[in-house]
Formats: structure tokens, sequence, C-alpha cells
């Protein structure tokens, strides 16, 4: 039992912070929204490629890293944290392992190495972000794994409040999968965390700049107070996130559930803290914002997984009580 | 990063529970703040130091286990697993012992810490005073050093315990000249010194859970000082931070509560209104999100990192979650949620008990307004002024 990660799996969490925050930075996002021609944008996949984040929790006979799954989580708050706009969480998190799985050696191999995208889809909603940059779908169907030739399934191009969201449905979604939800619901709390915790460095930011009745606002306690909600409310995020990304079980539902209330608070906090400047282009926080509405619904939204959770609490055979978090 | 226990943590676990399902009482017992529970809780700590398992985190040499961190929220689990009574001695193990471990000399651990383990001499808090509670570097009770005593004159509030137990540590003003948080020192005094007078305060159920301390001219011996003379305010955040952080509240106590309230609702859900079942689930959620939390703070903590503004957090997260489900279990009682006993009264009037407890949680320990700007200030960065 030991709940932290290792020095070795923390360097590695640090050093994909270090490079999303040296290269996504919120002029690189500004570029992107701006740009007539975004595509123009040089992609960081060559970086991710490089750095091993592809193959993160590959085999170590794919030249993965063979890293545990719960380095992919913080790996996905870092993320969350700068709002990545490419699909690295999704494809090294999830189609990669489950490539893993299904000994899709050939495709495996080159998805590590960045020559071939393979977007994994919930079978819950069918769509896919970025769906235009990939050139297979992993699905599940009749209870297995499958993939799916980009020129064998209809994209229907959706407009997301998220600017930074290319989305689409996909013809063929399937009926999902416990390996692919699993691993998108556990990755997807965790950018949420990160998308969380920026939010908040935002607003103490901008609280801290701005005055009013000649002090800065973050002087105030009615600003205080809000941030120091949220800060709460992280902290007791992220370890039910980690915990669901070690092992199986009710937790991982109950880190979609948190993980969102979180978010959604953490939103509604900053944009207050900001004022009227929050609801405008002109600062970063829209960007975070609408990424974190978005990704609520992802990956099974709230109802979804509160109605999991409540036929695994309620049932007459519940392990509940104290000592049960670990043991089911 | 795992979340498997040991074969070691299996077996001591198994050890806990089988010593445990031996000894706990069968009744629930009386009220710790009524004489009669006061002595039976008392009696329960002594049978719990009899069997080695009254202060499993203190060392070996001060009477303890020397159990790891992890290994006391696995006692703490199955303690409230099998409905355990409160520690009466509560203060002493989680508070005061850990801060003469920490600042006393070697004849202050040879004096206290043995009976603190035994159930021997309990121990009461003397910080608050009628104008110092949240502001507690207000304190203007003060010890005046006369050859090799300490002379203390004023007033303590909301000393917890008090009424009955034998002994209270509390901050005084030493330096008469200085303010604020200098200046003062950590001193212990035996409750029955002459010229200390003890006044009960009724609580909310009634009984009298803390005291008023009035001292007037109390002599103590200086070798009743714990830690520098004039420093005792790093001395008594020490302290502070092992009560709000995770030494005074561990997850088992508030999954025990969780579990309880899932029955509740069960036995109620055909006559509750649709929006219950989801505060009962958020209650069970958030026990095992503080589990999380605490488990993860706890293996910092065991591999060499210290703890202190983060504390906060944690306070304001046990506390409010407490007051909710605690709430939740009212809404659900409906018309019984104000039956004390007797006929009608759920559960012999255990939820109110625990309704009007957990409204104090986010008062004591430093209200979780202090809390808030602890994290704000010291954790976001946020301006002081």
């Amino acid at each position: 039992m030991n709940l932290i990660y290792t020095s070795d799996q923390q360097e590695l969490i640090d050093a994909a912070d270090g490079f999303f925050a040296g290269e996504h930075t919120v002029d690189y996002m500004r570029h992107l929204l701006e740009s007539d021609a975004p595509d123009d944008t040089p992609s960081l996949w060559n970086n991710f490629a490089e750095l091993g984040l592809l193959g993160l929790v590959a085999p170590e006979e794919n030249s993965g890293l063979a890293q545990d799954f719960s380095v992919m989580a913080g790996i996905a708050e870092m993320a969350g944290n700068v709002a990545l706009t490419e699909p690295l969480i999704e494809i090294a998190g999830i189609s990669v392992p489950v490539l893993a799985e299904m000994r899709a050696t050939e495709e495996l191999n080159a998805v590590i190495s960045g020559d071939l995208k393979i977007l994994p889809v919930c079978g819950l909603s069918g769509m896919v972000s970025h769906a235009d940059k990939a050139d297979m779908f992993l699905i599940g169907d009749g209870g297995k794994a499958r993939l799916v030739d980009k020129s064998d399934v209809t994209l229907t191009p959706l407009k997301s409040i998220d600017p930074l969201r290319k989305l689409y449905k996909v013809s063929h979604a399937g009926d999902g999968l416990e390996a692919i939800d699993r691993r998108g619901t556990i990755l997807n709390a965790s950018f949420l965390c990160g998308l969380s915790k920026r939010m908040v460095t935002l607003s103490v930011d901008y609280a801290k700049d701005r005055e009013q009745f000649g002090k800065q606002i973050g002087s105030f306690q009615a600003i205080k107070h809000q941030l120091a909600n949220v800060h709460t409310q992280i902290e007791f995020t992220r370890p039910i996130v980690q915990l669901a990304a070690t092992q199986n079980g009710r937790c991982v539902h109950q880190a979609k559930v948190s993980s969102i209330d979180t978010a959604m608070l953490a939103a509604e906090t900053a944009i207050q803290v900001h004022g009227g400047m929050g609801y405008t282009f002109e600062v970063s926080l829209h960007m975070f914002m609408k990424r974190a509405w978005a990704l609520c619904g992802e990956w099974g939204d709230r109802n979804h997984h509160i109605n999991i959770l409540e036929t695994m609490i309620l049932a007459d055979d519940a392990e509940l009580g104290p000592g049960t978090t670990f043991s089911y | 990063m795992d979340a498997v226990f040991s074969d070691n943590q299996n077996q001591f676990r198994q050890e806990v529970r089988d010593w445990l399902s031996a000894n706990v009482p069968g009744e629930r017992l009386p009220s710790l703040d009524t004489q009669e529970g006061f002595d039976l809780h008392r009696a329960w700590e002594r049978k719990l130091h009899a069997g080695n398992w009254g202060m499993v985190t203190w060392p070996e040499e001060f009477g303890g286990r020397g159990c790891s961190l992890t290994d006391w929220l696995i006692f703490e689990e199955e303690y409230y697993r099998a409905d355990a009574p409160l520690r009466v001695s509560q203060n002493g193990i989680f508070l005061l012992g850990p801060t003469i471990m920490e600042y006393g000399t070697d004849e202050q651990k040879e004096r206290f810490l043995k009976p603190m383990a035994a159930g021997d001499e309990i121990w009461a808090q003397a910080w608050s005073e009628p104008g110092a509670g949240s502001d507690m570097a207000a304190i203007r009770s003060k010890a005046v050093r006369d050859g090799d005593e300490y002379v203390i004159s004023g007033q303590k509030i909301w000393s917890s315990r008090a009424v009955f137990a034998d002994w209270c540590f509390g901050l005084f003003r030493t330096d008469p000249e200085s303010s604020r948080h200098h200046g003062l020192s950590k001193i212990l005094v035996p409750l029955d010194s002459p010229g200390l007078t003890v006044r009960p305060i009724a609580q909310l159920d009634g009984d009298p859970g803390f005291a008023e301390l009035f001292f007037d001219e109390v002599r103590v011996p200086v070798n009743n000082l714990l830690g520098p003379e004039n420093g005792g305010w790093g001395v008594a955040m020490a302290t502070a931070g092992f009560e709000r952080g995770l030494l005074l509240r561990s997850p088992a106590r508030f999954q025990a509560a969780a579990a309880r309230l899932v029955k509740l609702y069960k036995q109620n859900a055909n006559r509750l209104s649709s929006g219950i079942k989801e505060q009962v689930l958020q209650a069970w959620g958030d026990t095992e999100r503080f589990t999380a939390a605490t488990y993860a703070l706890v293996a910092q903590v065991d591999s060499g990192a210290s703890i202190s503004s983060e504390a906060s957090a944690n306070k304001i997260f046990w506390s409010e979650m407490d007051r909710a489900m605690h709430r939740t279990a009212m809404t659900i009682m409906g018309m019984h949620a104000e039956l004390e006993e007797g006929d009608g009264a759920i559960e012999n009037g255990r939820w109110l008990d625990g309704y009007m407890f957990s409204l104090a949680g986010p008062i004591y320990a430093g209200t979780n307004e202090i809390q808030r700007n602890i994290l704000a200030e010291r954790v976001l960065g946020l301006p002081r002024q």
C-alpha cells in the first residue's frame, strides 16, 4: 500500500509537465485559435514520440516504457493543466494498452513511433475529437476491441463550444468495451483535475493583479475562501483518480463524478473571480473553461456514472464501511 | 504507486480485529462527558493499554508499537469497524504526546508519556481565552517566573475534557512586554492545582464537554515548561498541525458513519424524496475520496515529507463532509429526528448526537474560515492584506 508515485514515476510526470508547459503555451493556443489555417501550426506529435510518451505504458518488446497506468494518469493531469489540444492522452493512454492486449503488434509499433494515429471511440457518444487526423479508430464491438479503417466510417463535423476541439461524430462507434471505457474515464477525470488546477492558478494570478478599493482583490476573504474551496476539492479529487488508475471498481466512477463536480466548481469560481474579463476572449480562462465543460460529458456523463455508483453502493451485497475502499 | 496491502499489513489487521472482537464492550458506553461515562472510558483506555493497543504509532520506548501511519489507518479501520468506544485520552495521544516527544526533555518524556499511555492521566486543552479564539495570538493569561515556579493568572475557555480530566496543557504569556505570538510559552498544569477553578460548560447535548478555567495565582514548577520559554507559539503550532491534520480524524470514523447512513436510507427509502438518494451516494463517495487522500498523505509522511498547510484542506473536507452526512440522516429521520432516546428514537438518538457533534467540527481546531485563510495565503499565495 503506497498511494504515491515513486521518484522514477514522478520524474516522468515532471518531464512531461515541463515539456507541455514550455511548448503548449497560451500563446501557442492563441495562435491555433486565431490562425486562418490552424493546420499550419506545427504539431507536437513528433516530440511526443521522441519523448517516449506514446509508448509510455506499452510493453518493452514494443519499445515501450512499460510504465504503470497510474503514471499515464499523472501525465493526463499535466496535459489538462495546459488544455492539450492534441489527442496524446487518448492514443497513448487508451489505444496503446488496448492494442497491446489485442496483440496488434504492427499497429502498436506504428502508433508508438508516431507514424499511425488510432483514436479510441467512446461507445456511449460516438463523438471523437480530432477524428479527422486519425488513420484508424479503436472501437468496442460485441465484447471485443476492433480496429476500423478511417475509409470505412463517415465523419460528421460537430460544432463544440470549445474552439480548439475539432469534434466529429463517427458513424461506427460500437457498443463500448470495459477496457476502453475504463481507461477513458480515468484519464478524462485526471485531465479535468489538471484543468481545474489551472483555472485556480489563472484566478490567483488575476486576483493578485487586479486592484479595486485600492487593494489587490485577492486580499479579500470573499475571493480567498472561494478559491480555497476549489483547492480543497481538487486535493480530494486527485487521490481518488489516482486510486482509480491503480485499481478497478467503484472508485473509477467516483473519480469521474468528483472530477466533474470539481471542474464545474473551478470554472464557475474562476469566472466569478475574473469578473467581466472572464466573460471575454481577452483573458485565457475561456479556453480552459470550455474544455472543462466539454470533457465533463465525455466518457460517460455524470448521470451515467452516478447511476452505476447507485447500483454498486445500494446493492444488498455492497461492501461498505471502514476498510472497504481497497477491497473490491 | 500501489493500492494493495502487504502480507504484514493484512496480518496486523487480523491481529487488531481478533483483539477487538474479544475485548470491545458489548454495549455502547455512556457519554464520556458524564462522570460515569468518563470513568468507563478511562477503564477502556487501561484495557487497550494492557493489550498494547493504546498508542500504536508511539515508539516502543514510550509504550507504543512503533507502527507506521499506514498501520495506524488500518488500526483505525478495525477500531471503527468494531464500533469501539471513543478515545477519552485523545488530547494526550494525538496532540500532547507527539509534542512532548518532539520538544520535551528526557525527564518530561519519562514523567508524562507513560501515565498518558496507560490512561492514568487524561489531558485537557487550555488554549482559547474569552478574547482569544480564532485570534489565538491575542492570549493574555500570564505565567510569571518566581524562583523555580511559574505563577499563572488568567482565564481559559472551551477546554475540552477539563471537567473530569487530570491535567491541562496551555499557552501562557511569559514575557509581559511581548505581544501577539511572541513571548508565549507552553506549560503543563495539574487541574487540581490550588487556585485553579474549573467551571463546567454545558454543550448542546447538555453534558459538560468543556469547561472554563480560572487561574488565580496557580503555581507550577518551571519543569512544567514544554519547549523553549517564550517559544510556545512554535510548539503550539506543531500541536495544531497534528490536530487539524490526519492524527485527529482518520477516514474509518466517517466510513463507519456513511455505511450506517446507507443502511438508514435503505430502511426508509420508500417514503423519501428523490433527492435524498444522491445525498447518500455523495456521503459514501466523499468518504472514499477522504480515504484515498488520507492514504496518499500518509504515504508522503511515511516517506519523510512533512505536512503543514495541507492539513487545512484536510480539516475543511472532513468536517464539512461529516456535517453534510449527518444532516442527510436528520432529513431521512424526519419527524423522529428530534427524539433523543426511548420510544421512536432511531438508534437511540445516535444520529442526533452525531449531528450536534458534527456542528462543532467546522469550529474547533481553528475554524474553517481560518483554515481557508491559511490555504489562500500560504498555499495559493494570495496577499495577506
